[in-house]
Parts: structure tokens; C-alpha cells; sequence
């Protein structure tokens, strides 16, 4: 492949596209012919001292701690000469057990982030210029005397991003050093009020829960698959819970809007916002079940079934996202129906939610410094800026403070805003730990050297101590590891030794600060006292959560779970509401407040009360790099500063809007095509009243639900090496063999026929939350296409966020669809059911005959193989694939030269060295991660022995927080996955088709009311 | 540009293009025809200097004799052999000294990378050999380049920037150790490095030539898998 340079013939104005073409062809096959670029005069660059452990082209994993939400997940750093590139979850750590979520997997692409400060920053002159560590810190000094000398002191200011752990308990301390108070351990769209309550009733604030312990789950807008409370154990306990079949706990979710939460409920009862309390003390029994359901405008007997259920003694779990009253009215619910100690664990809690300050708290900060006095900023970690409503006027108070550091990595809006910024090092370079549950300590360790010219705040802040004569003797410590040593239980030796699975056994020794009481009192007005046609509910972003993930093109291209729209900020509107107010998908509509507006296109979405919009919170950055600023609208900038009274955390859903149509249409980038399956039996269920009486796969053609039965017949399926007849015309007759097969016969001497690689996805367990989608982009080099810059080549979108994604160019290997199961038009008990849709690795594959290259073949081992350097790019393959999952490289997004090159630096070093990047004009896919398979076979090899069953998995089976997704082969029965294939609600989509998938879906069950009475 | 003027340029394409493959297979033709006569037994030393003919590449680099593979298509930078940083004897390490590929080149028989010696392999011999040479092996005192040049990067702490010679491309993923450990020995691709006062590409590293081992053709008992994906990922 030569490269074809061609100085002087870029297009010019008034070269037209095809003139210029045909100008570039025939210099193009000049150069190709002379052949030049032989000499590529690429260098190998040894180490100079080789570390002792590394080998080259081999991973080494470092067992650290996830530090993207507060939970404090454990994760292995994949480490390859010198580099981080991939982050999975720690399959020894208690809280995740290896899964891990979109959000820490993308850490990775904060760590390269191309916007990332580089050095310390100093305003000069109204603008952030370079310093070197040393002025910066020398200024630093200078401003602590100074505030010192005035006896300013008591009035500065450090709010820090809550973390558990011992540096919340070490800033405090240095904060004291200097006389300073302690610092606000803020987290924006917290629940708060959940917290409080669970304080208040439990003495923990965050309670693990058992799912598996209960029959039926009540949420009354707890989001616990997304954002709400830990969410990656919390998925994983529900999701063995859902797996248990016709023992599967009911799921009711109560709340104006079918979050993704709500979207794996059987049962959505759309309540009026603001009436969840009312629901909850009906179904204690301290008020009339008639009396809320009018107020929150749902059946009464839809109440009163749940108030009896409930009450019939049947184990459950009651789960309450919000305000304070109605957390403590749930809370009172589990301890009166028994599931206190059963499957809500207070004695197992969550400990990393302890010592939150509330909203409220940081607004009397804000309003101390509109009131100027505050003498000093710090900010870590946290983006008050961008996640308080603009109606705080955070930047104005701010800019009454004389002198602001921020210790944010990244230009958010509040570090744009500071005089001096000491840029953090990312987790993944820094040391520290956490306190996820009693007894447990996750330890954070560096899986690489700093990208960049950053340093851990922690050391800075050591430093600046040592630089100080009068606190020089605070610490005699050289460095913030040292001091973590000295403090962890047991020492050096009990360190080094819980550092090799990055979790040890004792209790850190935290000093949290006395939470102070907010003087604040602006307590949320009664929603109904607002004016407005249309109640608004604002929620994190499953993906983008407070919006701190903004900055990563993985979660910005990877769909909402539930709108399935990228790159763009829409307001859901309901179908009742859409059809009253005669608004489609697309339509773009002005929301209006007194506080301010908005603007953007609508979502008309089935999962929504008819007077209520709802907007995900997360977009809207006005800063923050290239992969956040001005995409989308921030939520926040409707909404008043309004408190729930008793926990003093921002009420998000505290107003009625006014809702108008503009007349403008803008199209949704959305990656999907159609909600509905037209009858395809893409994504089946089975009603859990069925799984007992199912008959062996085969017998029978229909079952109660009037849908047809596609069984797997995994024996006839799976036969080992079957192929298309083109696969082995390709390259099964061999001459120089023996046998006609080639080694496509099982008895070949290369073995490889033996196998057949398969795939289980269990739909029961998927919730549909896309971390296989993540997963599938960090281990495949998968480019996003979305960002602005790389719209260059779509005429009339240009600089448009999502452009290519609007143009059908999306990437993803491996997509979460997601249908809508009800009657033609779907009402409130409408279904909905996720389908991960990957390559199915098809037996007898459709794009196999259709290529003119055999780029596309099929392997003895089953995998449907792509060889991206023999393909030409006809995509015929494309056009022929029933499940369309090929996707064309239509820009060459690994090529740094292009406008559309994905990974601008360094984020090309996350790229995953053993997987191609992909260049201009070929066809890529889904592969079963054929780099894993031919890894552990060459490890295999180096070990003498054979490929052990269960051995390795694929990247998005590995992550799945609902262990959903099975690998392995399916010609041998020691694998799990032929276990999984024998399942009764086996089924292989299009079926019918004859492809013969070597993926395997499982029904997904449902739990229907009939099926529990 | 104007219309006209572009498409004057057109033809002068088309002539390049076409004295430009005329030429190329010619040479080619050449090449191989000249690579064949030596028909070296496999495993016998070929060239060891690499002197033969300059041509109109890199100046640093020349194309020697393409020894025992003989000529495998226009693709292949088989012969390639630029100057490196530092003008490495392997004869001396390998059959003065006796040294072992595998103590530089450590990984080869355990990972897909063969490994590179870091800077501080070479100063664990030469901190003690040191470029003061004494006049042994035959040879008079002197003062070795080599290694003066070794000791200043040593002491700049600076990796040696070796040329790169062979390499293939991207989309391929070659597993040394799968190699090594089937016998495959590093001279069957490498050539009879131990030989070479300048290493060179030996092996023409495309994807016939591959082919052609693995379904057995040099060793039966090296024959292996030549399903695409065993190397295309």
C-alpha cells in the first residue's frame, strides 16, 4: 500500500469534484506505479532502563480504583509498554465483580483527552497562559501569605468532588494547617435527599440492595441501573435477580417518565411529578389509595393491586429516587413489609456516600462569595458552573473572588474562570484510595507515568506545605503514596501486598468534617403553584451523568439507552402530548421559564405522561474541549435554585414550563431506524407463566402470546465448521493438501474446524445500558464519527455535532437496539425490549457470496472473518447483511491526516495495539474479539496445553454489569455457552433466513400481573 | 487552474505512468534474474556486506543481493539496509563472543514482540568493555566508535534510535514466539545475521512468501495454519 502524496492538487475553487478526481487518479497511479515510499524511516525506540516486569507486546494489569462517580468501583488498568489503554472492571473487587459501567471505561478518554491542560495555567492579562509548575506553585505561596497576613484565612474556600477514602480527611487537615475550614464535598444531581433519609432511618447512607432477596421491586423514580446510588452492583444483583426466571422479582416503576430503570419494569404507572409521596403513604395504608390515585392521576385499582401484593407478605424492595419525605415514607415502607435486613442490607453500606454536602451548602458558599467574602477559591474536581442552574449565577459570584484556583484537569466552565489552575493528574496517574463498603479498601494506583505536565493534588498540596517554614513539619512525608503507607492498617508490608488485587481488608482512618447546616431556606415552591402548561423533568444523562462525561466522544456517540439519540440535547415530549399539541420527533420546541429557555428539537417518546417534558441533563457545555463546548442545551438553565427542605439538595424537577412550538424542524441524530419490530421477531419475550410449560425446542409453532416459537436446535446450528459453500471453494481445496476440505475438516492437522465460536445473550439479564457498546469501542479502535470537526465532508451540516451520524455513518460493532411492544399505538403498558446486535457470525452468511474479493469469508473456526486489507470497499457485504451490522470507514478516521481523524492527541494511545486500525474504504465489524481467541490460543501454545474452557471472554461479555452475554465454544461441551445454548428460550434472530447465527438469544421474560396473582 | 491548462497536464501523467511500470518491471525482470543464479542452498550464508549496487533511494541505503528467497514481487523491501545510529557488529557479539540472540532480542520465544536490548543491556558489558579497546583479537589499541557513541547516549540518557528493517504491516500480526518455539529458527527469516556487519532485510516479509512456509512448503514440520485470520485481525 504506498502512499500516494500528491502535493499541488488540492481542490481549488472552481475545480469541480469530478475534474479534480480525475486529475488525482492519474497522479495517483503515477506515484503507484513508481512505487516510491519504500523508505518509511520508521525507528525502534528501545528503553533506556527496561522495567523489570514488562515484556514487550505483553499486557500487565494494575488493580486500581474507578474514580468517575463516587462509588469507587474496582478496575484493572490494561498497561502495555508504558501505556494505559483499556480499563475493565476487577473481577476480585466486592462491589463490581468485574463488570464495569460506560462511564468508567471511558476514564480512558479523559486520561488522553486533547483538551486536557498540559501545565499549570495563570491568567495574564484576562486570558490562561502557560507557567512551569514552579512559578505557579511559588504564586500559589505567595497568595497563601498574603490571605495568611490578613487574617483572611477562615474565609477561604476548597470545595472538592466527593470521594471517599483518605484525601477528603487529608485536605481537611491541610486546610487546618493553614487555618482555613474544611471543604465542601460537593456531587452534582446527588440524591441527596435518599441519603438523608437513609441516615436518618438507617444511620448509612447508601444501604446495599439484594434484588435476588425480593419477588417485587417498587421504584418510585430510583434510577438504579443508571445513575442512581451504585449503580454497577446494583445492576448486577438485578440482574441475577431477573435471571431466576418464574422466581424473578416484579419490577413496578412509579415516576412521570419510563427512565431506562423504568423501561425494565413490568409495570410503569405514570404518576403526576410531584405525587410520589402521596402514592407512598397510600400504600403504607396512612391514606386513601383513592385519595392518591386522583392526585396522581393514575386507576385506583392499579394502586390498590400494588398495595396488596405488597402487603401479602411477599418479600419486596422499595426503592425512591428524590426528595427527602418520600425517601423516608419508602424507607418506613421496607421497614414495615420486613425487607429492612432481607434485601435492603444497612448493615452492608455503601459507604463512599458518607459525608456528602448538600446543594445547599454550596449555595451559601456561592452567596458568600456575591457577598465577597470569601478570600480564596479552591475548586477540585467539580463543575459548579456548569451543574448549578443558571439561575445561582455561580460566574458572577466567582468573579468577586479575588483570587481562584481551580485543580481541574480539564477547561470546564469553572476552571476557565480561575486565575491560576494547577491541572490534576487522572486517577489513572495518581495514587489514593477509597472505602467502598465497611471493612473494604480499594486502592487507587497510577497505571502510567502523567500524559501530561500534571501533578497529583495531593502532591501539590505536600509541596506547598513543605515550601511553607511554618507548616514545612506538617507531613514528613516525601510524597502522597508515602503518606497513604503510613496511614493504611498494617503498613507497608499489608500495602504492597492488597496493591497486587487492589483490595485489602481494615477500616481508613477518616476524619470527616462536621457537616455544617444550611442557612439557605429556598425551599422548592409547590410544583402546582408554578406556572407553566408542561411539568419539567430534568435527569442526569445515563450516559453523561453531570455532565463530567461530556468530554468523551465514547459516551457522547454512544446512544441515550432510552432515546436513542447522540451528540444532541431533545425534549422528550409524550405521545399524548405530541398528538395534542400536533408535535413530531424533530419539531423544534421553546421551553420557557422564568428563569430562562431553552431551545431544541423534540423526542416524542411513548414512556411519558402527557403533561410532562423531560430533559436529560449532561449537554450544553459553553467549555470543556472540543467534544463538549456548544453541543447541545443545558436543562439547568430553566430551573429556579430551589431546595428540598428537610436534605437541602436541588429539587430537579421543581417547575411547570411553557412549552411552544418554533416551526423549525431539526433531525434527530439517532442511530435508530425504526421503534418497532413489524412483526420481525428481532427481540422475543416469553411470559414467565409460560417458562415451566414451554415445550422442548421444536415441538411447538405457537405459545400463549400468539408469537411464534424460534428454537435454537443449537445441535443442528452449531455443527462444527459450517460454512458457506463460497468459504470453502475460497480457500478449502487447497492442492497441497490431502483431504478436498482443507481445514475446514474437522480431522484437519490444524485442528481449527474443531471449534465454533458462539455467543449466548441472555435477554432477561440485559437492562439495555450499553457498557458492552463502550467496551466494544475501547478493545476495537471502533472510531466515533460525530464530533463537529470531523463533519467537514457533509455538505450542509458542516461543524453540525452528529453530522456523519445523521448520514448513517456510525461505527458501532456491536448496537443496543431497543423496541416498543404494546398496539399499534402504544399506551402507558407498552413494553420494551433491549437487543444487543452484533456480527451473529452467521454459518451460512449472506455478505459471504456477495464479495467480489473474499475479504469476507467464513473461518473453520466458525468467525465470520473480515480481512480489511483485501477489502476494496464494494459494500455488497453491507447491502446483504440481514442484520445490518457492517459498517463502512467512510473517512479513513485513523488516518491523523484527515479532518475526520478520530483520535486526535494522544488519544491514539488508547488505540488497542493488537487490533488494525481500520483505514479509508473498508468494511469493518463485529470479529468475537478474533484477537482475544488467537491470543489466548498463542498463550495457550506457550504454555503446552490446550485452550481451557471458559478461559477468555469477549470484550463486551467481559464488561456487562448484568453478565448477560456468554462466549465461548460452541462445539465443546466444557464451555458454559453450550450449556446456555440448550436454554428453552434460545432463539436465533431471522432464523428463518437459514444463516445459522453462531449467536444465541434468550427470551427475554415477563412478569406480567395475571402471572403473579 | 484553468480548464485547458489542466487537462495539459493529463498526458504528462500518463507518460510517467507509463515509462514509470515499463521501468519498474524491467528492473524487476533483472533482479530476479540476477537473485537466481547464485541459488544458494538454504541456510548457507549469503552476502554478509552489504556492497552491490547504490540506487536512487535514501542515500543511506542500498539494495545487496536478495539471496536464497530470490525475488518474491515488487512489493517486498527485501534487501533494504540503511545505517544505523550506531554501526552494531553482530559478527563480534554473536561469533567472537557467542552470545545468544535471545539475550538481546529476549522476548522473542515468549511474546508476539521480539524485544529490543534497552541502553542499559548494552552498559551491562560496557561499562566494563569500555571504547578503549586494548589490542587483542589480532588488532592494535584503539578507540571503538561504537561504543563511544553507546556511552554518550548512555550518558544523555538517551535511547539509540535504530533504523527499523523489517517490519510488516499493521493489518498483520506476527506472534515471534508461535515462531521460535516451532523451530523456526530467527536466520530462516533474518538471515544469517550473525554474518552481517550491517543487517539487512533478508526475506522479502510478503504475504506469498508467508504462504509459502506455512502450508509447508520450506519444512513440512513447520507447516500451520493459513486461514486469513490467523494473522489478519
Amino acid at each position: 500500500m504506498s502512499e500516494s502524496s500528491t502535493p499541488g492538487t488540492d481542490p481549488k475553487p472552481g475545480t469541480s469534484r469530478r475534474t479534480f478526481l480525475k486529475v488525482l487518479g492519474a497522479a495517483g497511479a503515477t506515484t503507484a506505479a513508481i512505487g516510491c515510499g519504500n523508505d518509511t524511516g520508521e525507528k525502534l525506540i528501545p528503553y533506556l532502563v527496561q522495567p523489570d516486569e514488562t515484556v514487550p507486546g505483553v499486557s500487565n494489569y494494575y488493580a486500581s480504583t474507578c474514580r468517575e462517580c463516587a462509588v469507587g468501583c474496582g478496575v484493572l488498568l490494561e498497561v502495555r509498554d508504558g501505556r494505559t489503554f483499556k480499563v475493565e472492571g476487577n473481577p476480585d473487587h466486592p462491589l463490581n465483580h468485574g463488570a464495569l459501567c460506560s462511564r468508567g471505561q471511558a476514564s480512558v478518554q479523559g486520561l488522553y483527552n486533547p483538551d486536557r491542560y498540559r501545565q499549570p495555567m495563570l491568567r495574564k492579562n484576562g486570558k490562561l497562559t502557560p507557567v512551569t509548575w514552579t512559578q505557579a506553585l511559588t504564586l500559589l505561596g505567595q497568595q497563601l501569605a498574603s490571605v495568611a497576613g490578613a487574617g483572611k484565612t477562615a474565609s477561604a474556600l476548597f470545595i472538592n468532588q466527593h470521594e471517599s477514602g483518605t484525601f477528603p480527611g487529608f485536605l481537611d487537615a491541610w486546610l487546618a494547617g493553614y487555618g482555613m475550614p474544611a471543604h465542601l464535598s460537593y456531587a452534582a444531581l446527588s440524591e441527596g435527599g435518599v441519603i438523608a433519609a437513609n441516615t436518618q432511618s438507617y444511620g448509612v447512607a447508601w444501604p446495599s440492595l439484594d434484588f435476588t432477596a425480593a419477588k417485587l421491586i417498587v421504584s418510585f423514580g430510583a434510577d438504579f441501573l443508571e445513575t442512581w446510588g451504585a449503580s454497577v452492583p446494583q445492576q448486577l444483583s438485578f440482574a441475577d435477580a431477573r435471571a431466576k426466571g418464574a422466581d424473578a422479582p416484579r419490577v413496578v416503576h412509579i415516576s412521570p417518565r419510563r427512565s431506562l430503570t423504568g423501561m425494565n419494569a413490568d409495570q410503569w404507572i405514570a404518576c403526576k411529578p410531584g405525587s410520589e409521596l402521596a402514592i407512598a403513604n397510600a400504600l403504607a395504608g396512612s391514606a386513601s389509595i383513592e385519595a392518591a390515585a386522583q392526585a396522581a392521576d393514575v386507576p385506583a385499582p392499579m394502586l390498590q393491586s400494588l398495595a396488596t401484593q405488597l402487603a401479602s407478605g411477599m418479600p419486596s424492595l422499595i426503592l425512591a429516587g428524590g426528595s427527602y419525605d418520600l425517601a423516608l415514607a419508602v424507607n418506613g415502607l421496607n421497614q414495615k413489609f420486613g425487607n429492612v435486613g432481607r434485601s435492603v442490607l444497612t448493615a452492608r453500606p455503601i459507604e463512599s456516600f458518607e459525608g456528602m454536602s448538600s446543594d445547599a451548602e454550596l449555595t451559601d458558599a456561592i452567596e458568600k462569595m456575591r457577598a465577597g467574602q470569601v478570600s480564596l477559591l479552591f475548586v477540585r474536581g467539580a463543575n459548579p458552573v456548569f451543574t448549578s442552574p443558571k439561575s445561582a449565577k455561580v460566574a458572577e459570584a466567582m468573579a468577586k473572588v479575588s483570587f481562584k484556583v481551580s485543580f481541574s484537569s480539564y477547561p470546564d466552565e469553572t476552571a476557565e474562570l480561575c486565575d491560576l489552575v494547577l491541572p490534576d493528574s487522572h486517577p489513572i496517574e495518581s495514587w489514593g484510595d477509597a472505602q467502598p463498603l465497611p471493612g473494604v479498601i480499594s486502592l487507587q494506583q497510577p497505571g502510567m507515568d502523567p500524559v501530561y505536565e500534571t501533578r497529583a493534588t495531593a502532591d501539590v498540596l505536600l509541596s506547598l506545605e513543605k515550601a511553607n517554614p511554618k507548616t514545612e513539619g506538617a507531613h514528613a512525608v516525601p510524597n502522597y503514596r508515602e503518606y497513604l503507607i503510613g496511614r493504611y492498617p498494617g503498613g507497608t508490608t499489608a500495602f504492597t501486598s492488597a496493591l497486587i488485587k487492589g483490595i485489602g481488608s481494615g477500616t481508613l482512618a477518616v476524619q470527616r468534617a462536621k457537616k455544617t447546616t444550611s442557612a439557605t431556606t429556598r425551599t422548592a415552591a409547590n410544583l402546582e403553584g408554578t406556572s407553566g402548561d408542561m411539568y419539567l423533568v430534568v435527569y442526569p444523562s445515563p450516559m453523561l451523568d453531570d455532565g463530567s462525561g461530556a468530554n468523551k466522544p465514547w459516551l457522547q456517540e454512544i446512544p441515550d439507552p432510552v432515546t436513542k439519540v447522540c451528540w444532541q440535547t431533545v425534549i422528550e415530549v409524550g405521545t399524548k402530548a405530541a398528538a395534542r399539541l400536533a408535535i413530531d420527533s424533530g419539531d423544534v420546541l421553546r421551553v420557557e421559564t422564568p428563569n430562562g429557555s431553552l431551545t431544541a428539537p423534540a423526542y416524542v417518546y411513548p414512556g411519558l405522561r402527557g403533561d410532562t417534558i423531560a430533559i436529560a441533563f449532561g449537554r450544553g457545555h459553553t467549555a470543556y474541549g472540543r467534544y463538549a463546548a456548544n453541543i447541545g442545551s443545558n436543562p439547568g438553565d430553566l430551573l429556579p435554585v430551589a431546595f428540598d427542605a428537610k436534605s437541602g439538595t436541588q429539587a430537579w424537577t421543581s417547575t411547570k414550563v411553557k412549552l411552544t412550538k418554533t416551526g423549525d424542524f431539526i433531525p434527530l441524530v439517532s442511530t435508530e431506524g425504526s421503534a418497532r419490530q413489524h412483526g420481525r421477531g428481532i427481540a422475543q419475550a416469553i411470559d414467565a407463566r409460560e417458562l415451566g410449560i414451554v415445550p422442548t425446542p421444536g415441538e411447538a409453532e405457537k405459545d400463549g402470546s400468539g408469537e411464534a416459537h424460534m428454537p435454537g436446535d443449537a445441535s443442528h446450528a452449531f455443527l462444527p465448521g459450517l460454512r458457506a459453500p463460497v468459504a470453502q471453494d475460497a480457500q478449502g481445496d487447497l492442492p497441497s493438501d490431502d483431504n478436498k476440505k482443507g481445514m475446514y475438516d474437522p480431522n484437519h492437522w490444524s485442528g481449527m474446524a474443531k471449534r465454533r465460536w458462539a455467543m449466548t445473550v441472555d435477554l432477561a439479564r440485559c437492562t439495555g445500558c450499553s457498557a458492552c457498546v463502550t467496551a466494544c469501542y475501547a478493545e476495537n479502535n471502533i472510531a466515533t464519527v460525530g464530533a463537529p470537526h470531523q463533519s467537514t465532508a457533509t455538505p450542509g451540516l458542516e461543524g453540525q455535532p452528529g453530522a456523519n451520524i445523521l448520514r448513517g455513518r456510525e461505527m458501532a460493532w456491536i448496537r443496543l437496539e431497543r423496541y416498543f411492544e404494546g398496539g399499534d399505538v402504544l399506551d402507558d403498558t407498552f413494553e420494551t425490549r433491549f437487543v444487543p446486535m452484533m456480527c451473529q457470525q452467521c454459518g451460512n452468511a449472506p455478505c459471504e457470496p456477495v464479495c467480489p474479493v473474499y475479504a469476507t469469508y467464513h473461518s473453520p473456526d466458525g468467525l465470520n472473518v473480515q480481512v480489511y486489507n483485501r477489502c476494496v470497499g464494494t459494500r455488497y457485504c453491507s447491502n446483504n447483511c440481514p442484520y445490518k451490522v457492517r459498517y463502512f470507514n467512510w473517512f479513513g478516521y485513523g488516518e491523523p491526516r484527515r479532518p475526520q481523524y478520530a483520535w486526535p492527541e494522544r488519544m491514539s494511545w488508547q488505540l488497542n495495539p493488537d487490533v488494525t486500525v481500520r483505514g479509508k474504504g473498508v468494511m469493518e465489524k463485529c470479529t468475537f474479539c478474533v484477537q482475544r481467541i488467537r491470543e489466548t490460543e498463542h498463550l495457550a501454545k506457550l504454555e503446552g496445553r490446550a485452550v481451557q474452557a471458559d478461559e477468555f471472554t469477549t470484550s463486551c461479555a467481559q464488561a456487562c454489569p448484568s453478565n448477560a452475554i456468554t462466549f465461548g465454544d460452541a462445539a465443546d461441551p466444557a464451555w458454559s455457552v453450550t450449556k446456555m445454548i440448550e436454554d428453552k428460550r434460545a432463539y436465533h434472530v431471522f432464523e428463518e433466513l437459514n444463516t445459522f447465527t453462531a449467536v444465541v438469544y434468550l427470551k427475554k421474560v415477563n412478569h406480567s400481573l395475571a402471572a403473579e396473582a | 487552474m484553468t480548464i485547458r491548462k489542466k487537462w495539459a497536464v493529463l498526458p504528462v501523467f500518463v507518460v510517467l505512468a507509463a515509462t514509470a511500470a515499463i521501468a519498474s518491471a524491467y528492473t524487476g525482470a533483472r533482479q530476479q534474474q540476477q537473485s537466481q543464479q547464485p541459488t544458494a542452498a538454504p541456510g548457507a550464508a549469503s552476502a554478509t556486506t552489504p556492497p552491490a549496487r547504490a540506487t536512487n533511494k535514501a542515500p543511506d541505503t542500498v539494495i545487496v543481493n536478495r539471496g536464497e528467497w530470490g525475488y518474491w514481487g515488487g512489493s517486498t523491501r527485501q534487501g533494504r539496509s540503511p545505517v544505523q545510529p550506531i554501526a552494531f557488529p553482530h559478527p563480534r557479539h554473536v561469533q567472537t563472543l557467542g552470545m545468544n540472540c535471545l539475550y538481546c532480542h529476549f522476548s522473542a520465544n515468549k511474546a508476539m514482540d521480539p524485544g529490543l536490548p534497552s541502553v542499559n543491556t548494552c552498559m551491562g558489558c560496557h561499562t566494563v568493555v569500555t571504547a578503549q579497546r586494548p589490542a587483542i583479537d589480532g588488532m592494535p589499541a584503539r578507540t571503538s566508535e561504537g561504543i563511544t557513541k553507546l556511552t554518550t547516549y548512555w550518558k544523555n540518557k538517551q535511547p539509540i534510535p535504530w533504523v527499523r528493517i523489517h517490519k510488516v504491516p499493521d493489518y498483520v500480526q506476527f506472534p515471534h514466539m508461535r515462531h521460535v518455539n516451532a523451530g523456526v529458527t530467527c536466520q530462516t527469516c533474518h538471515g544469517q545475521v550473525q554474518n552481517m556487519t550491517r543487517v539487512y532485510q533478508y526475506a522479502p516479509l510478503n504475504m506469498g512468501w508467508c504462504i509459502n512456509c506455512h502450508i509447508g512448503n520450506v519444512n513440512p514440520a513447520w507447516k500451520a495454519r493459513y486461514d486469513c485470520s490467523t494473522c489478519h485481525y
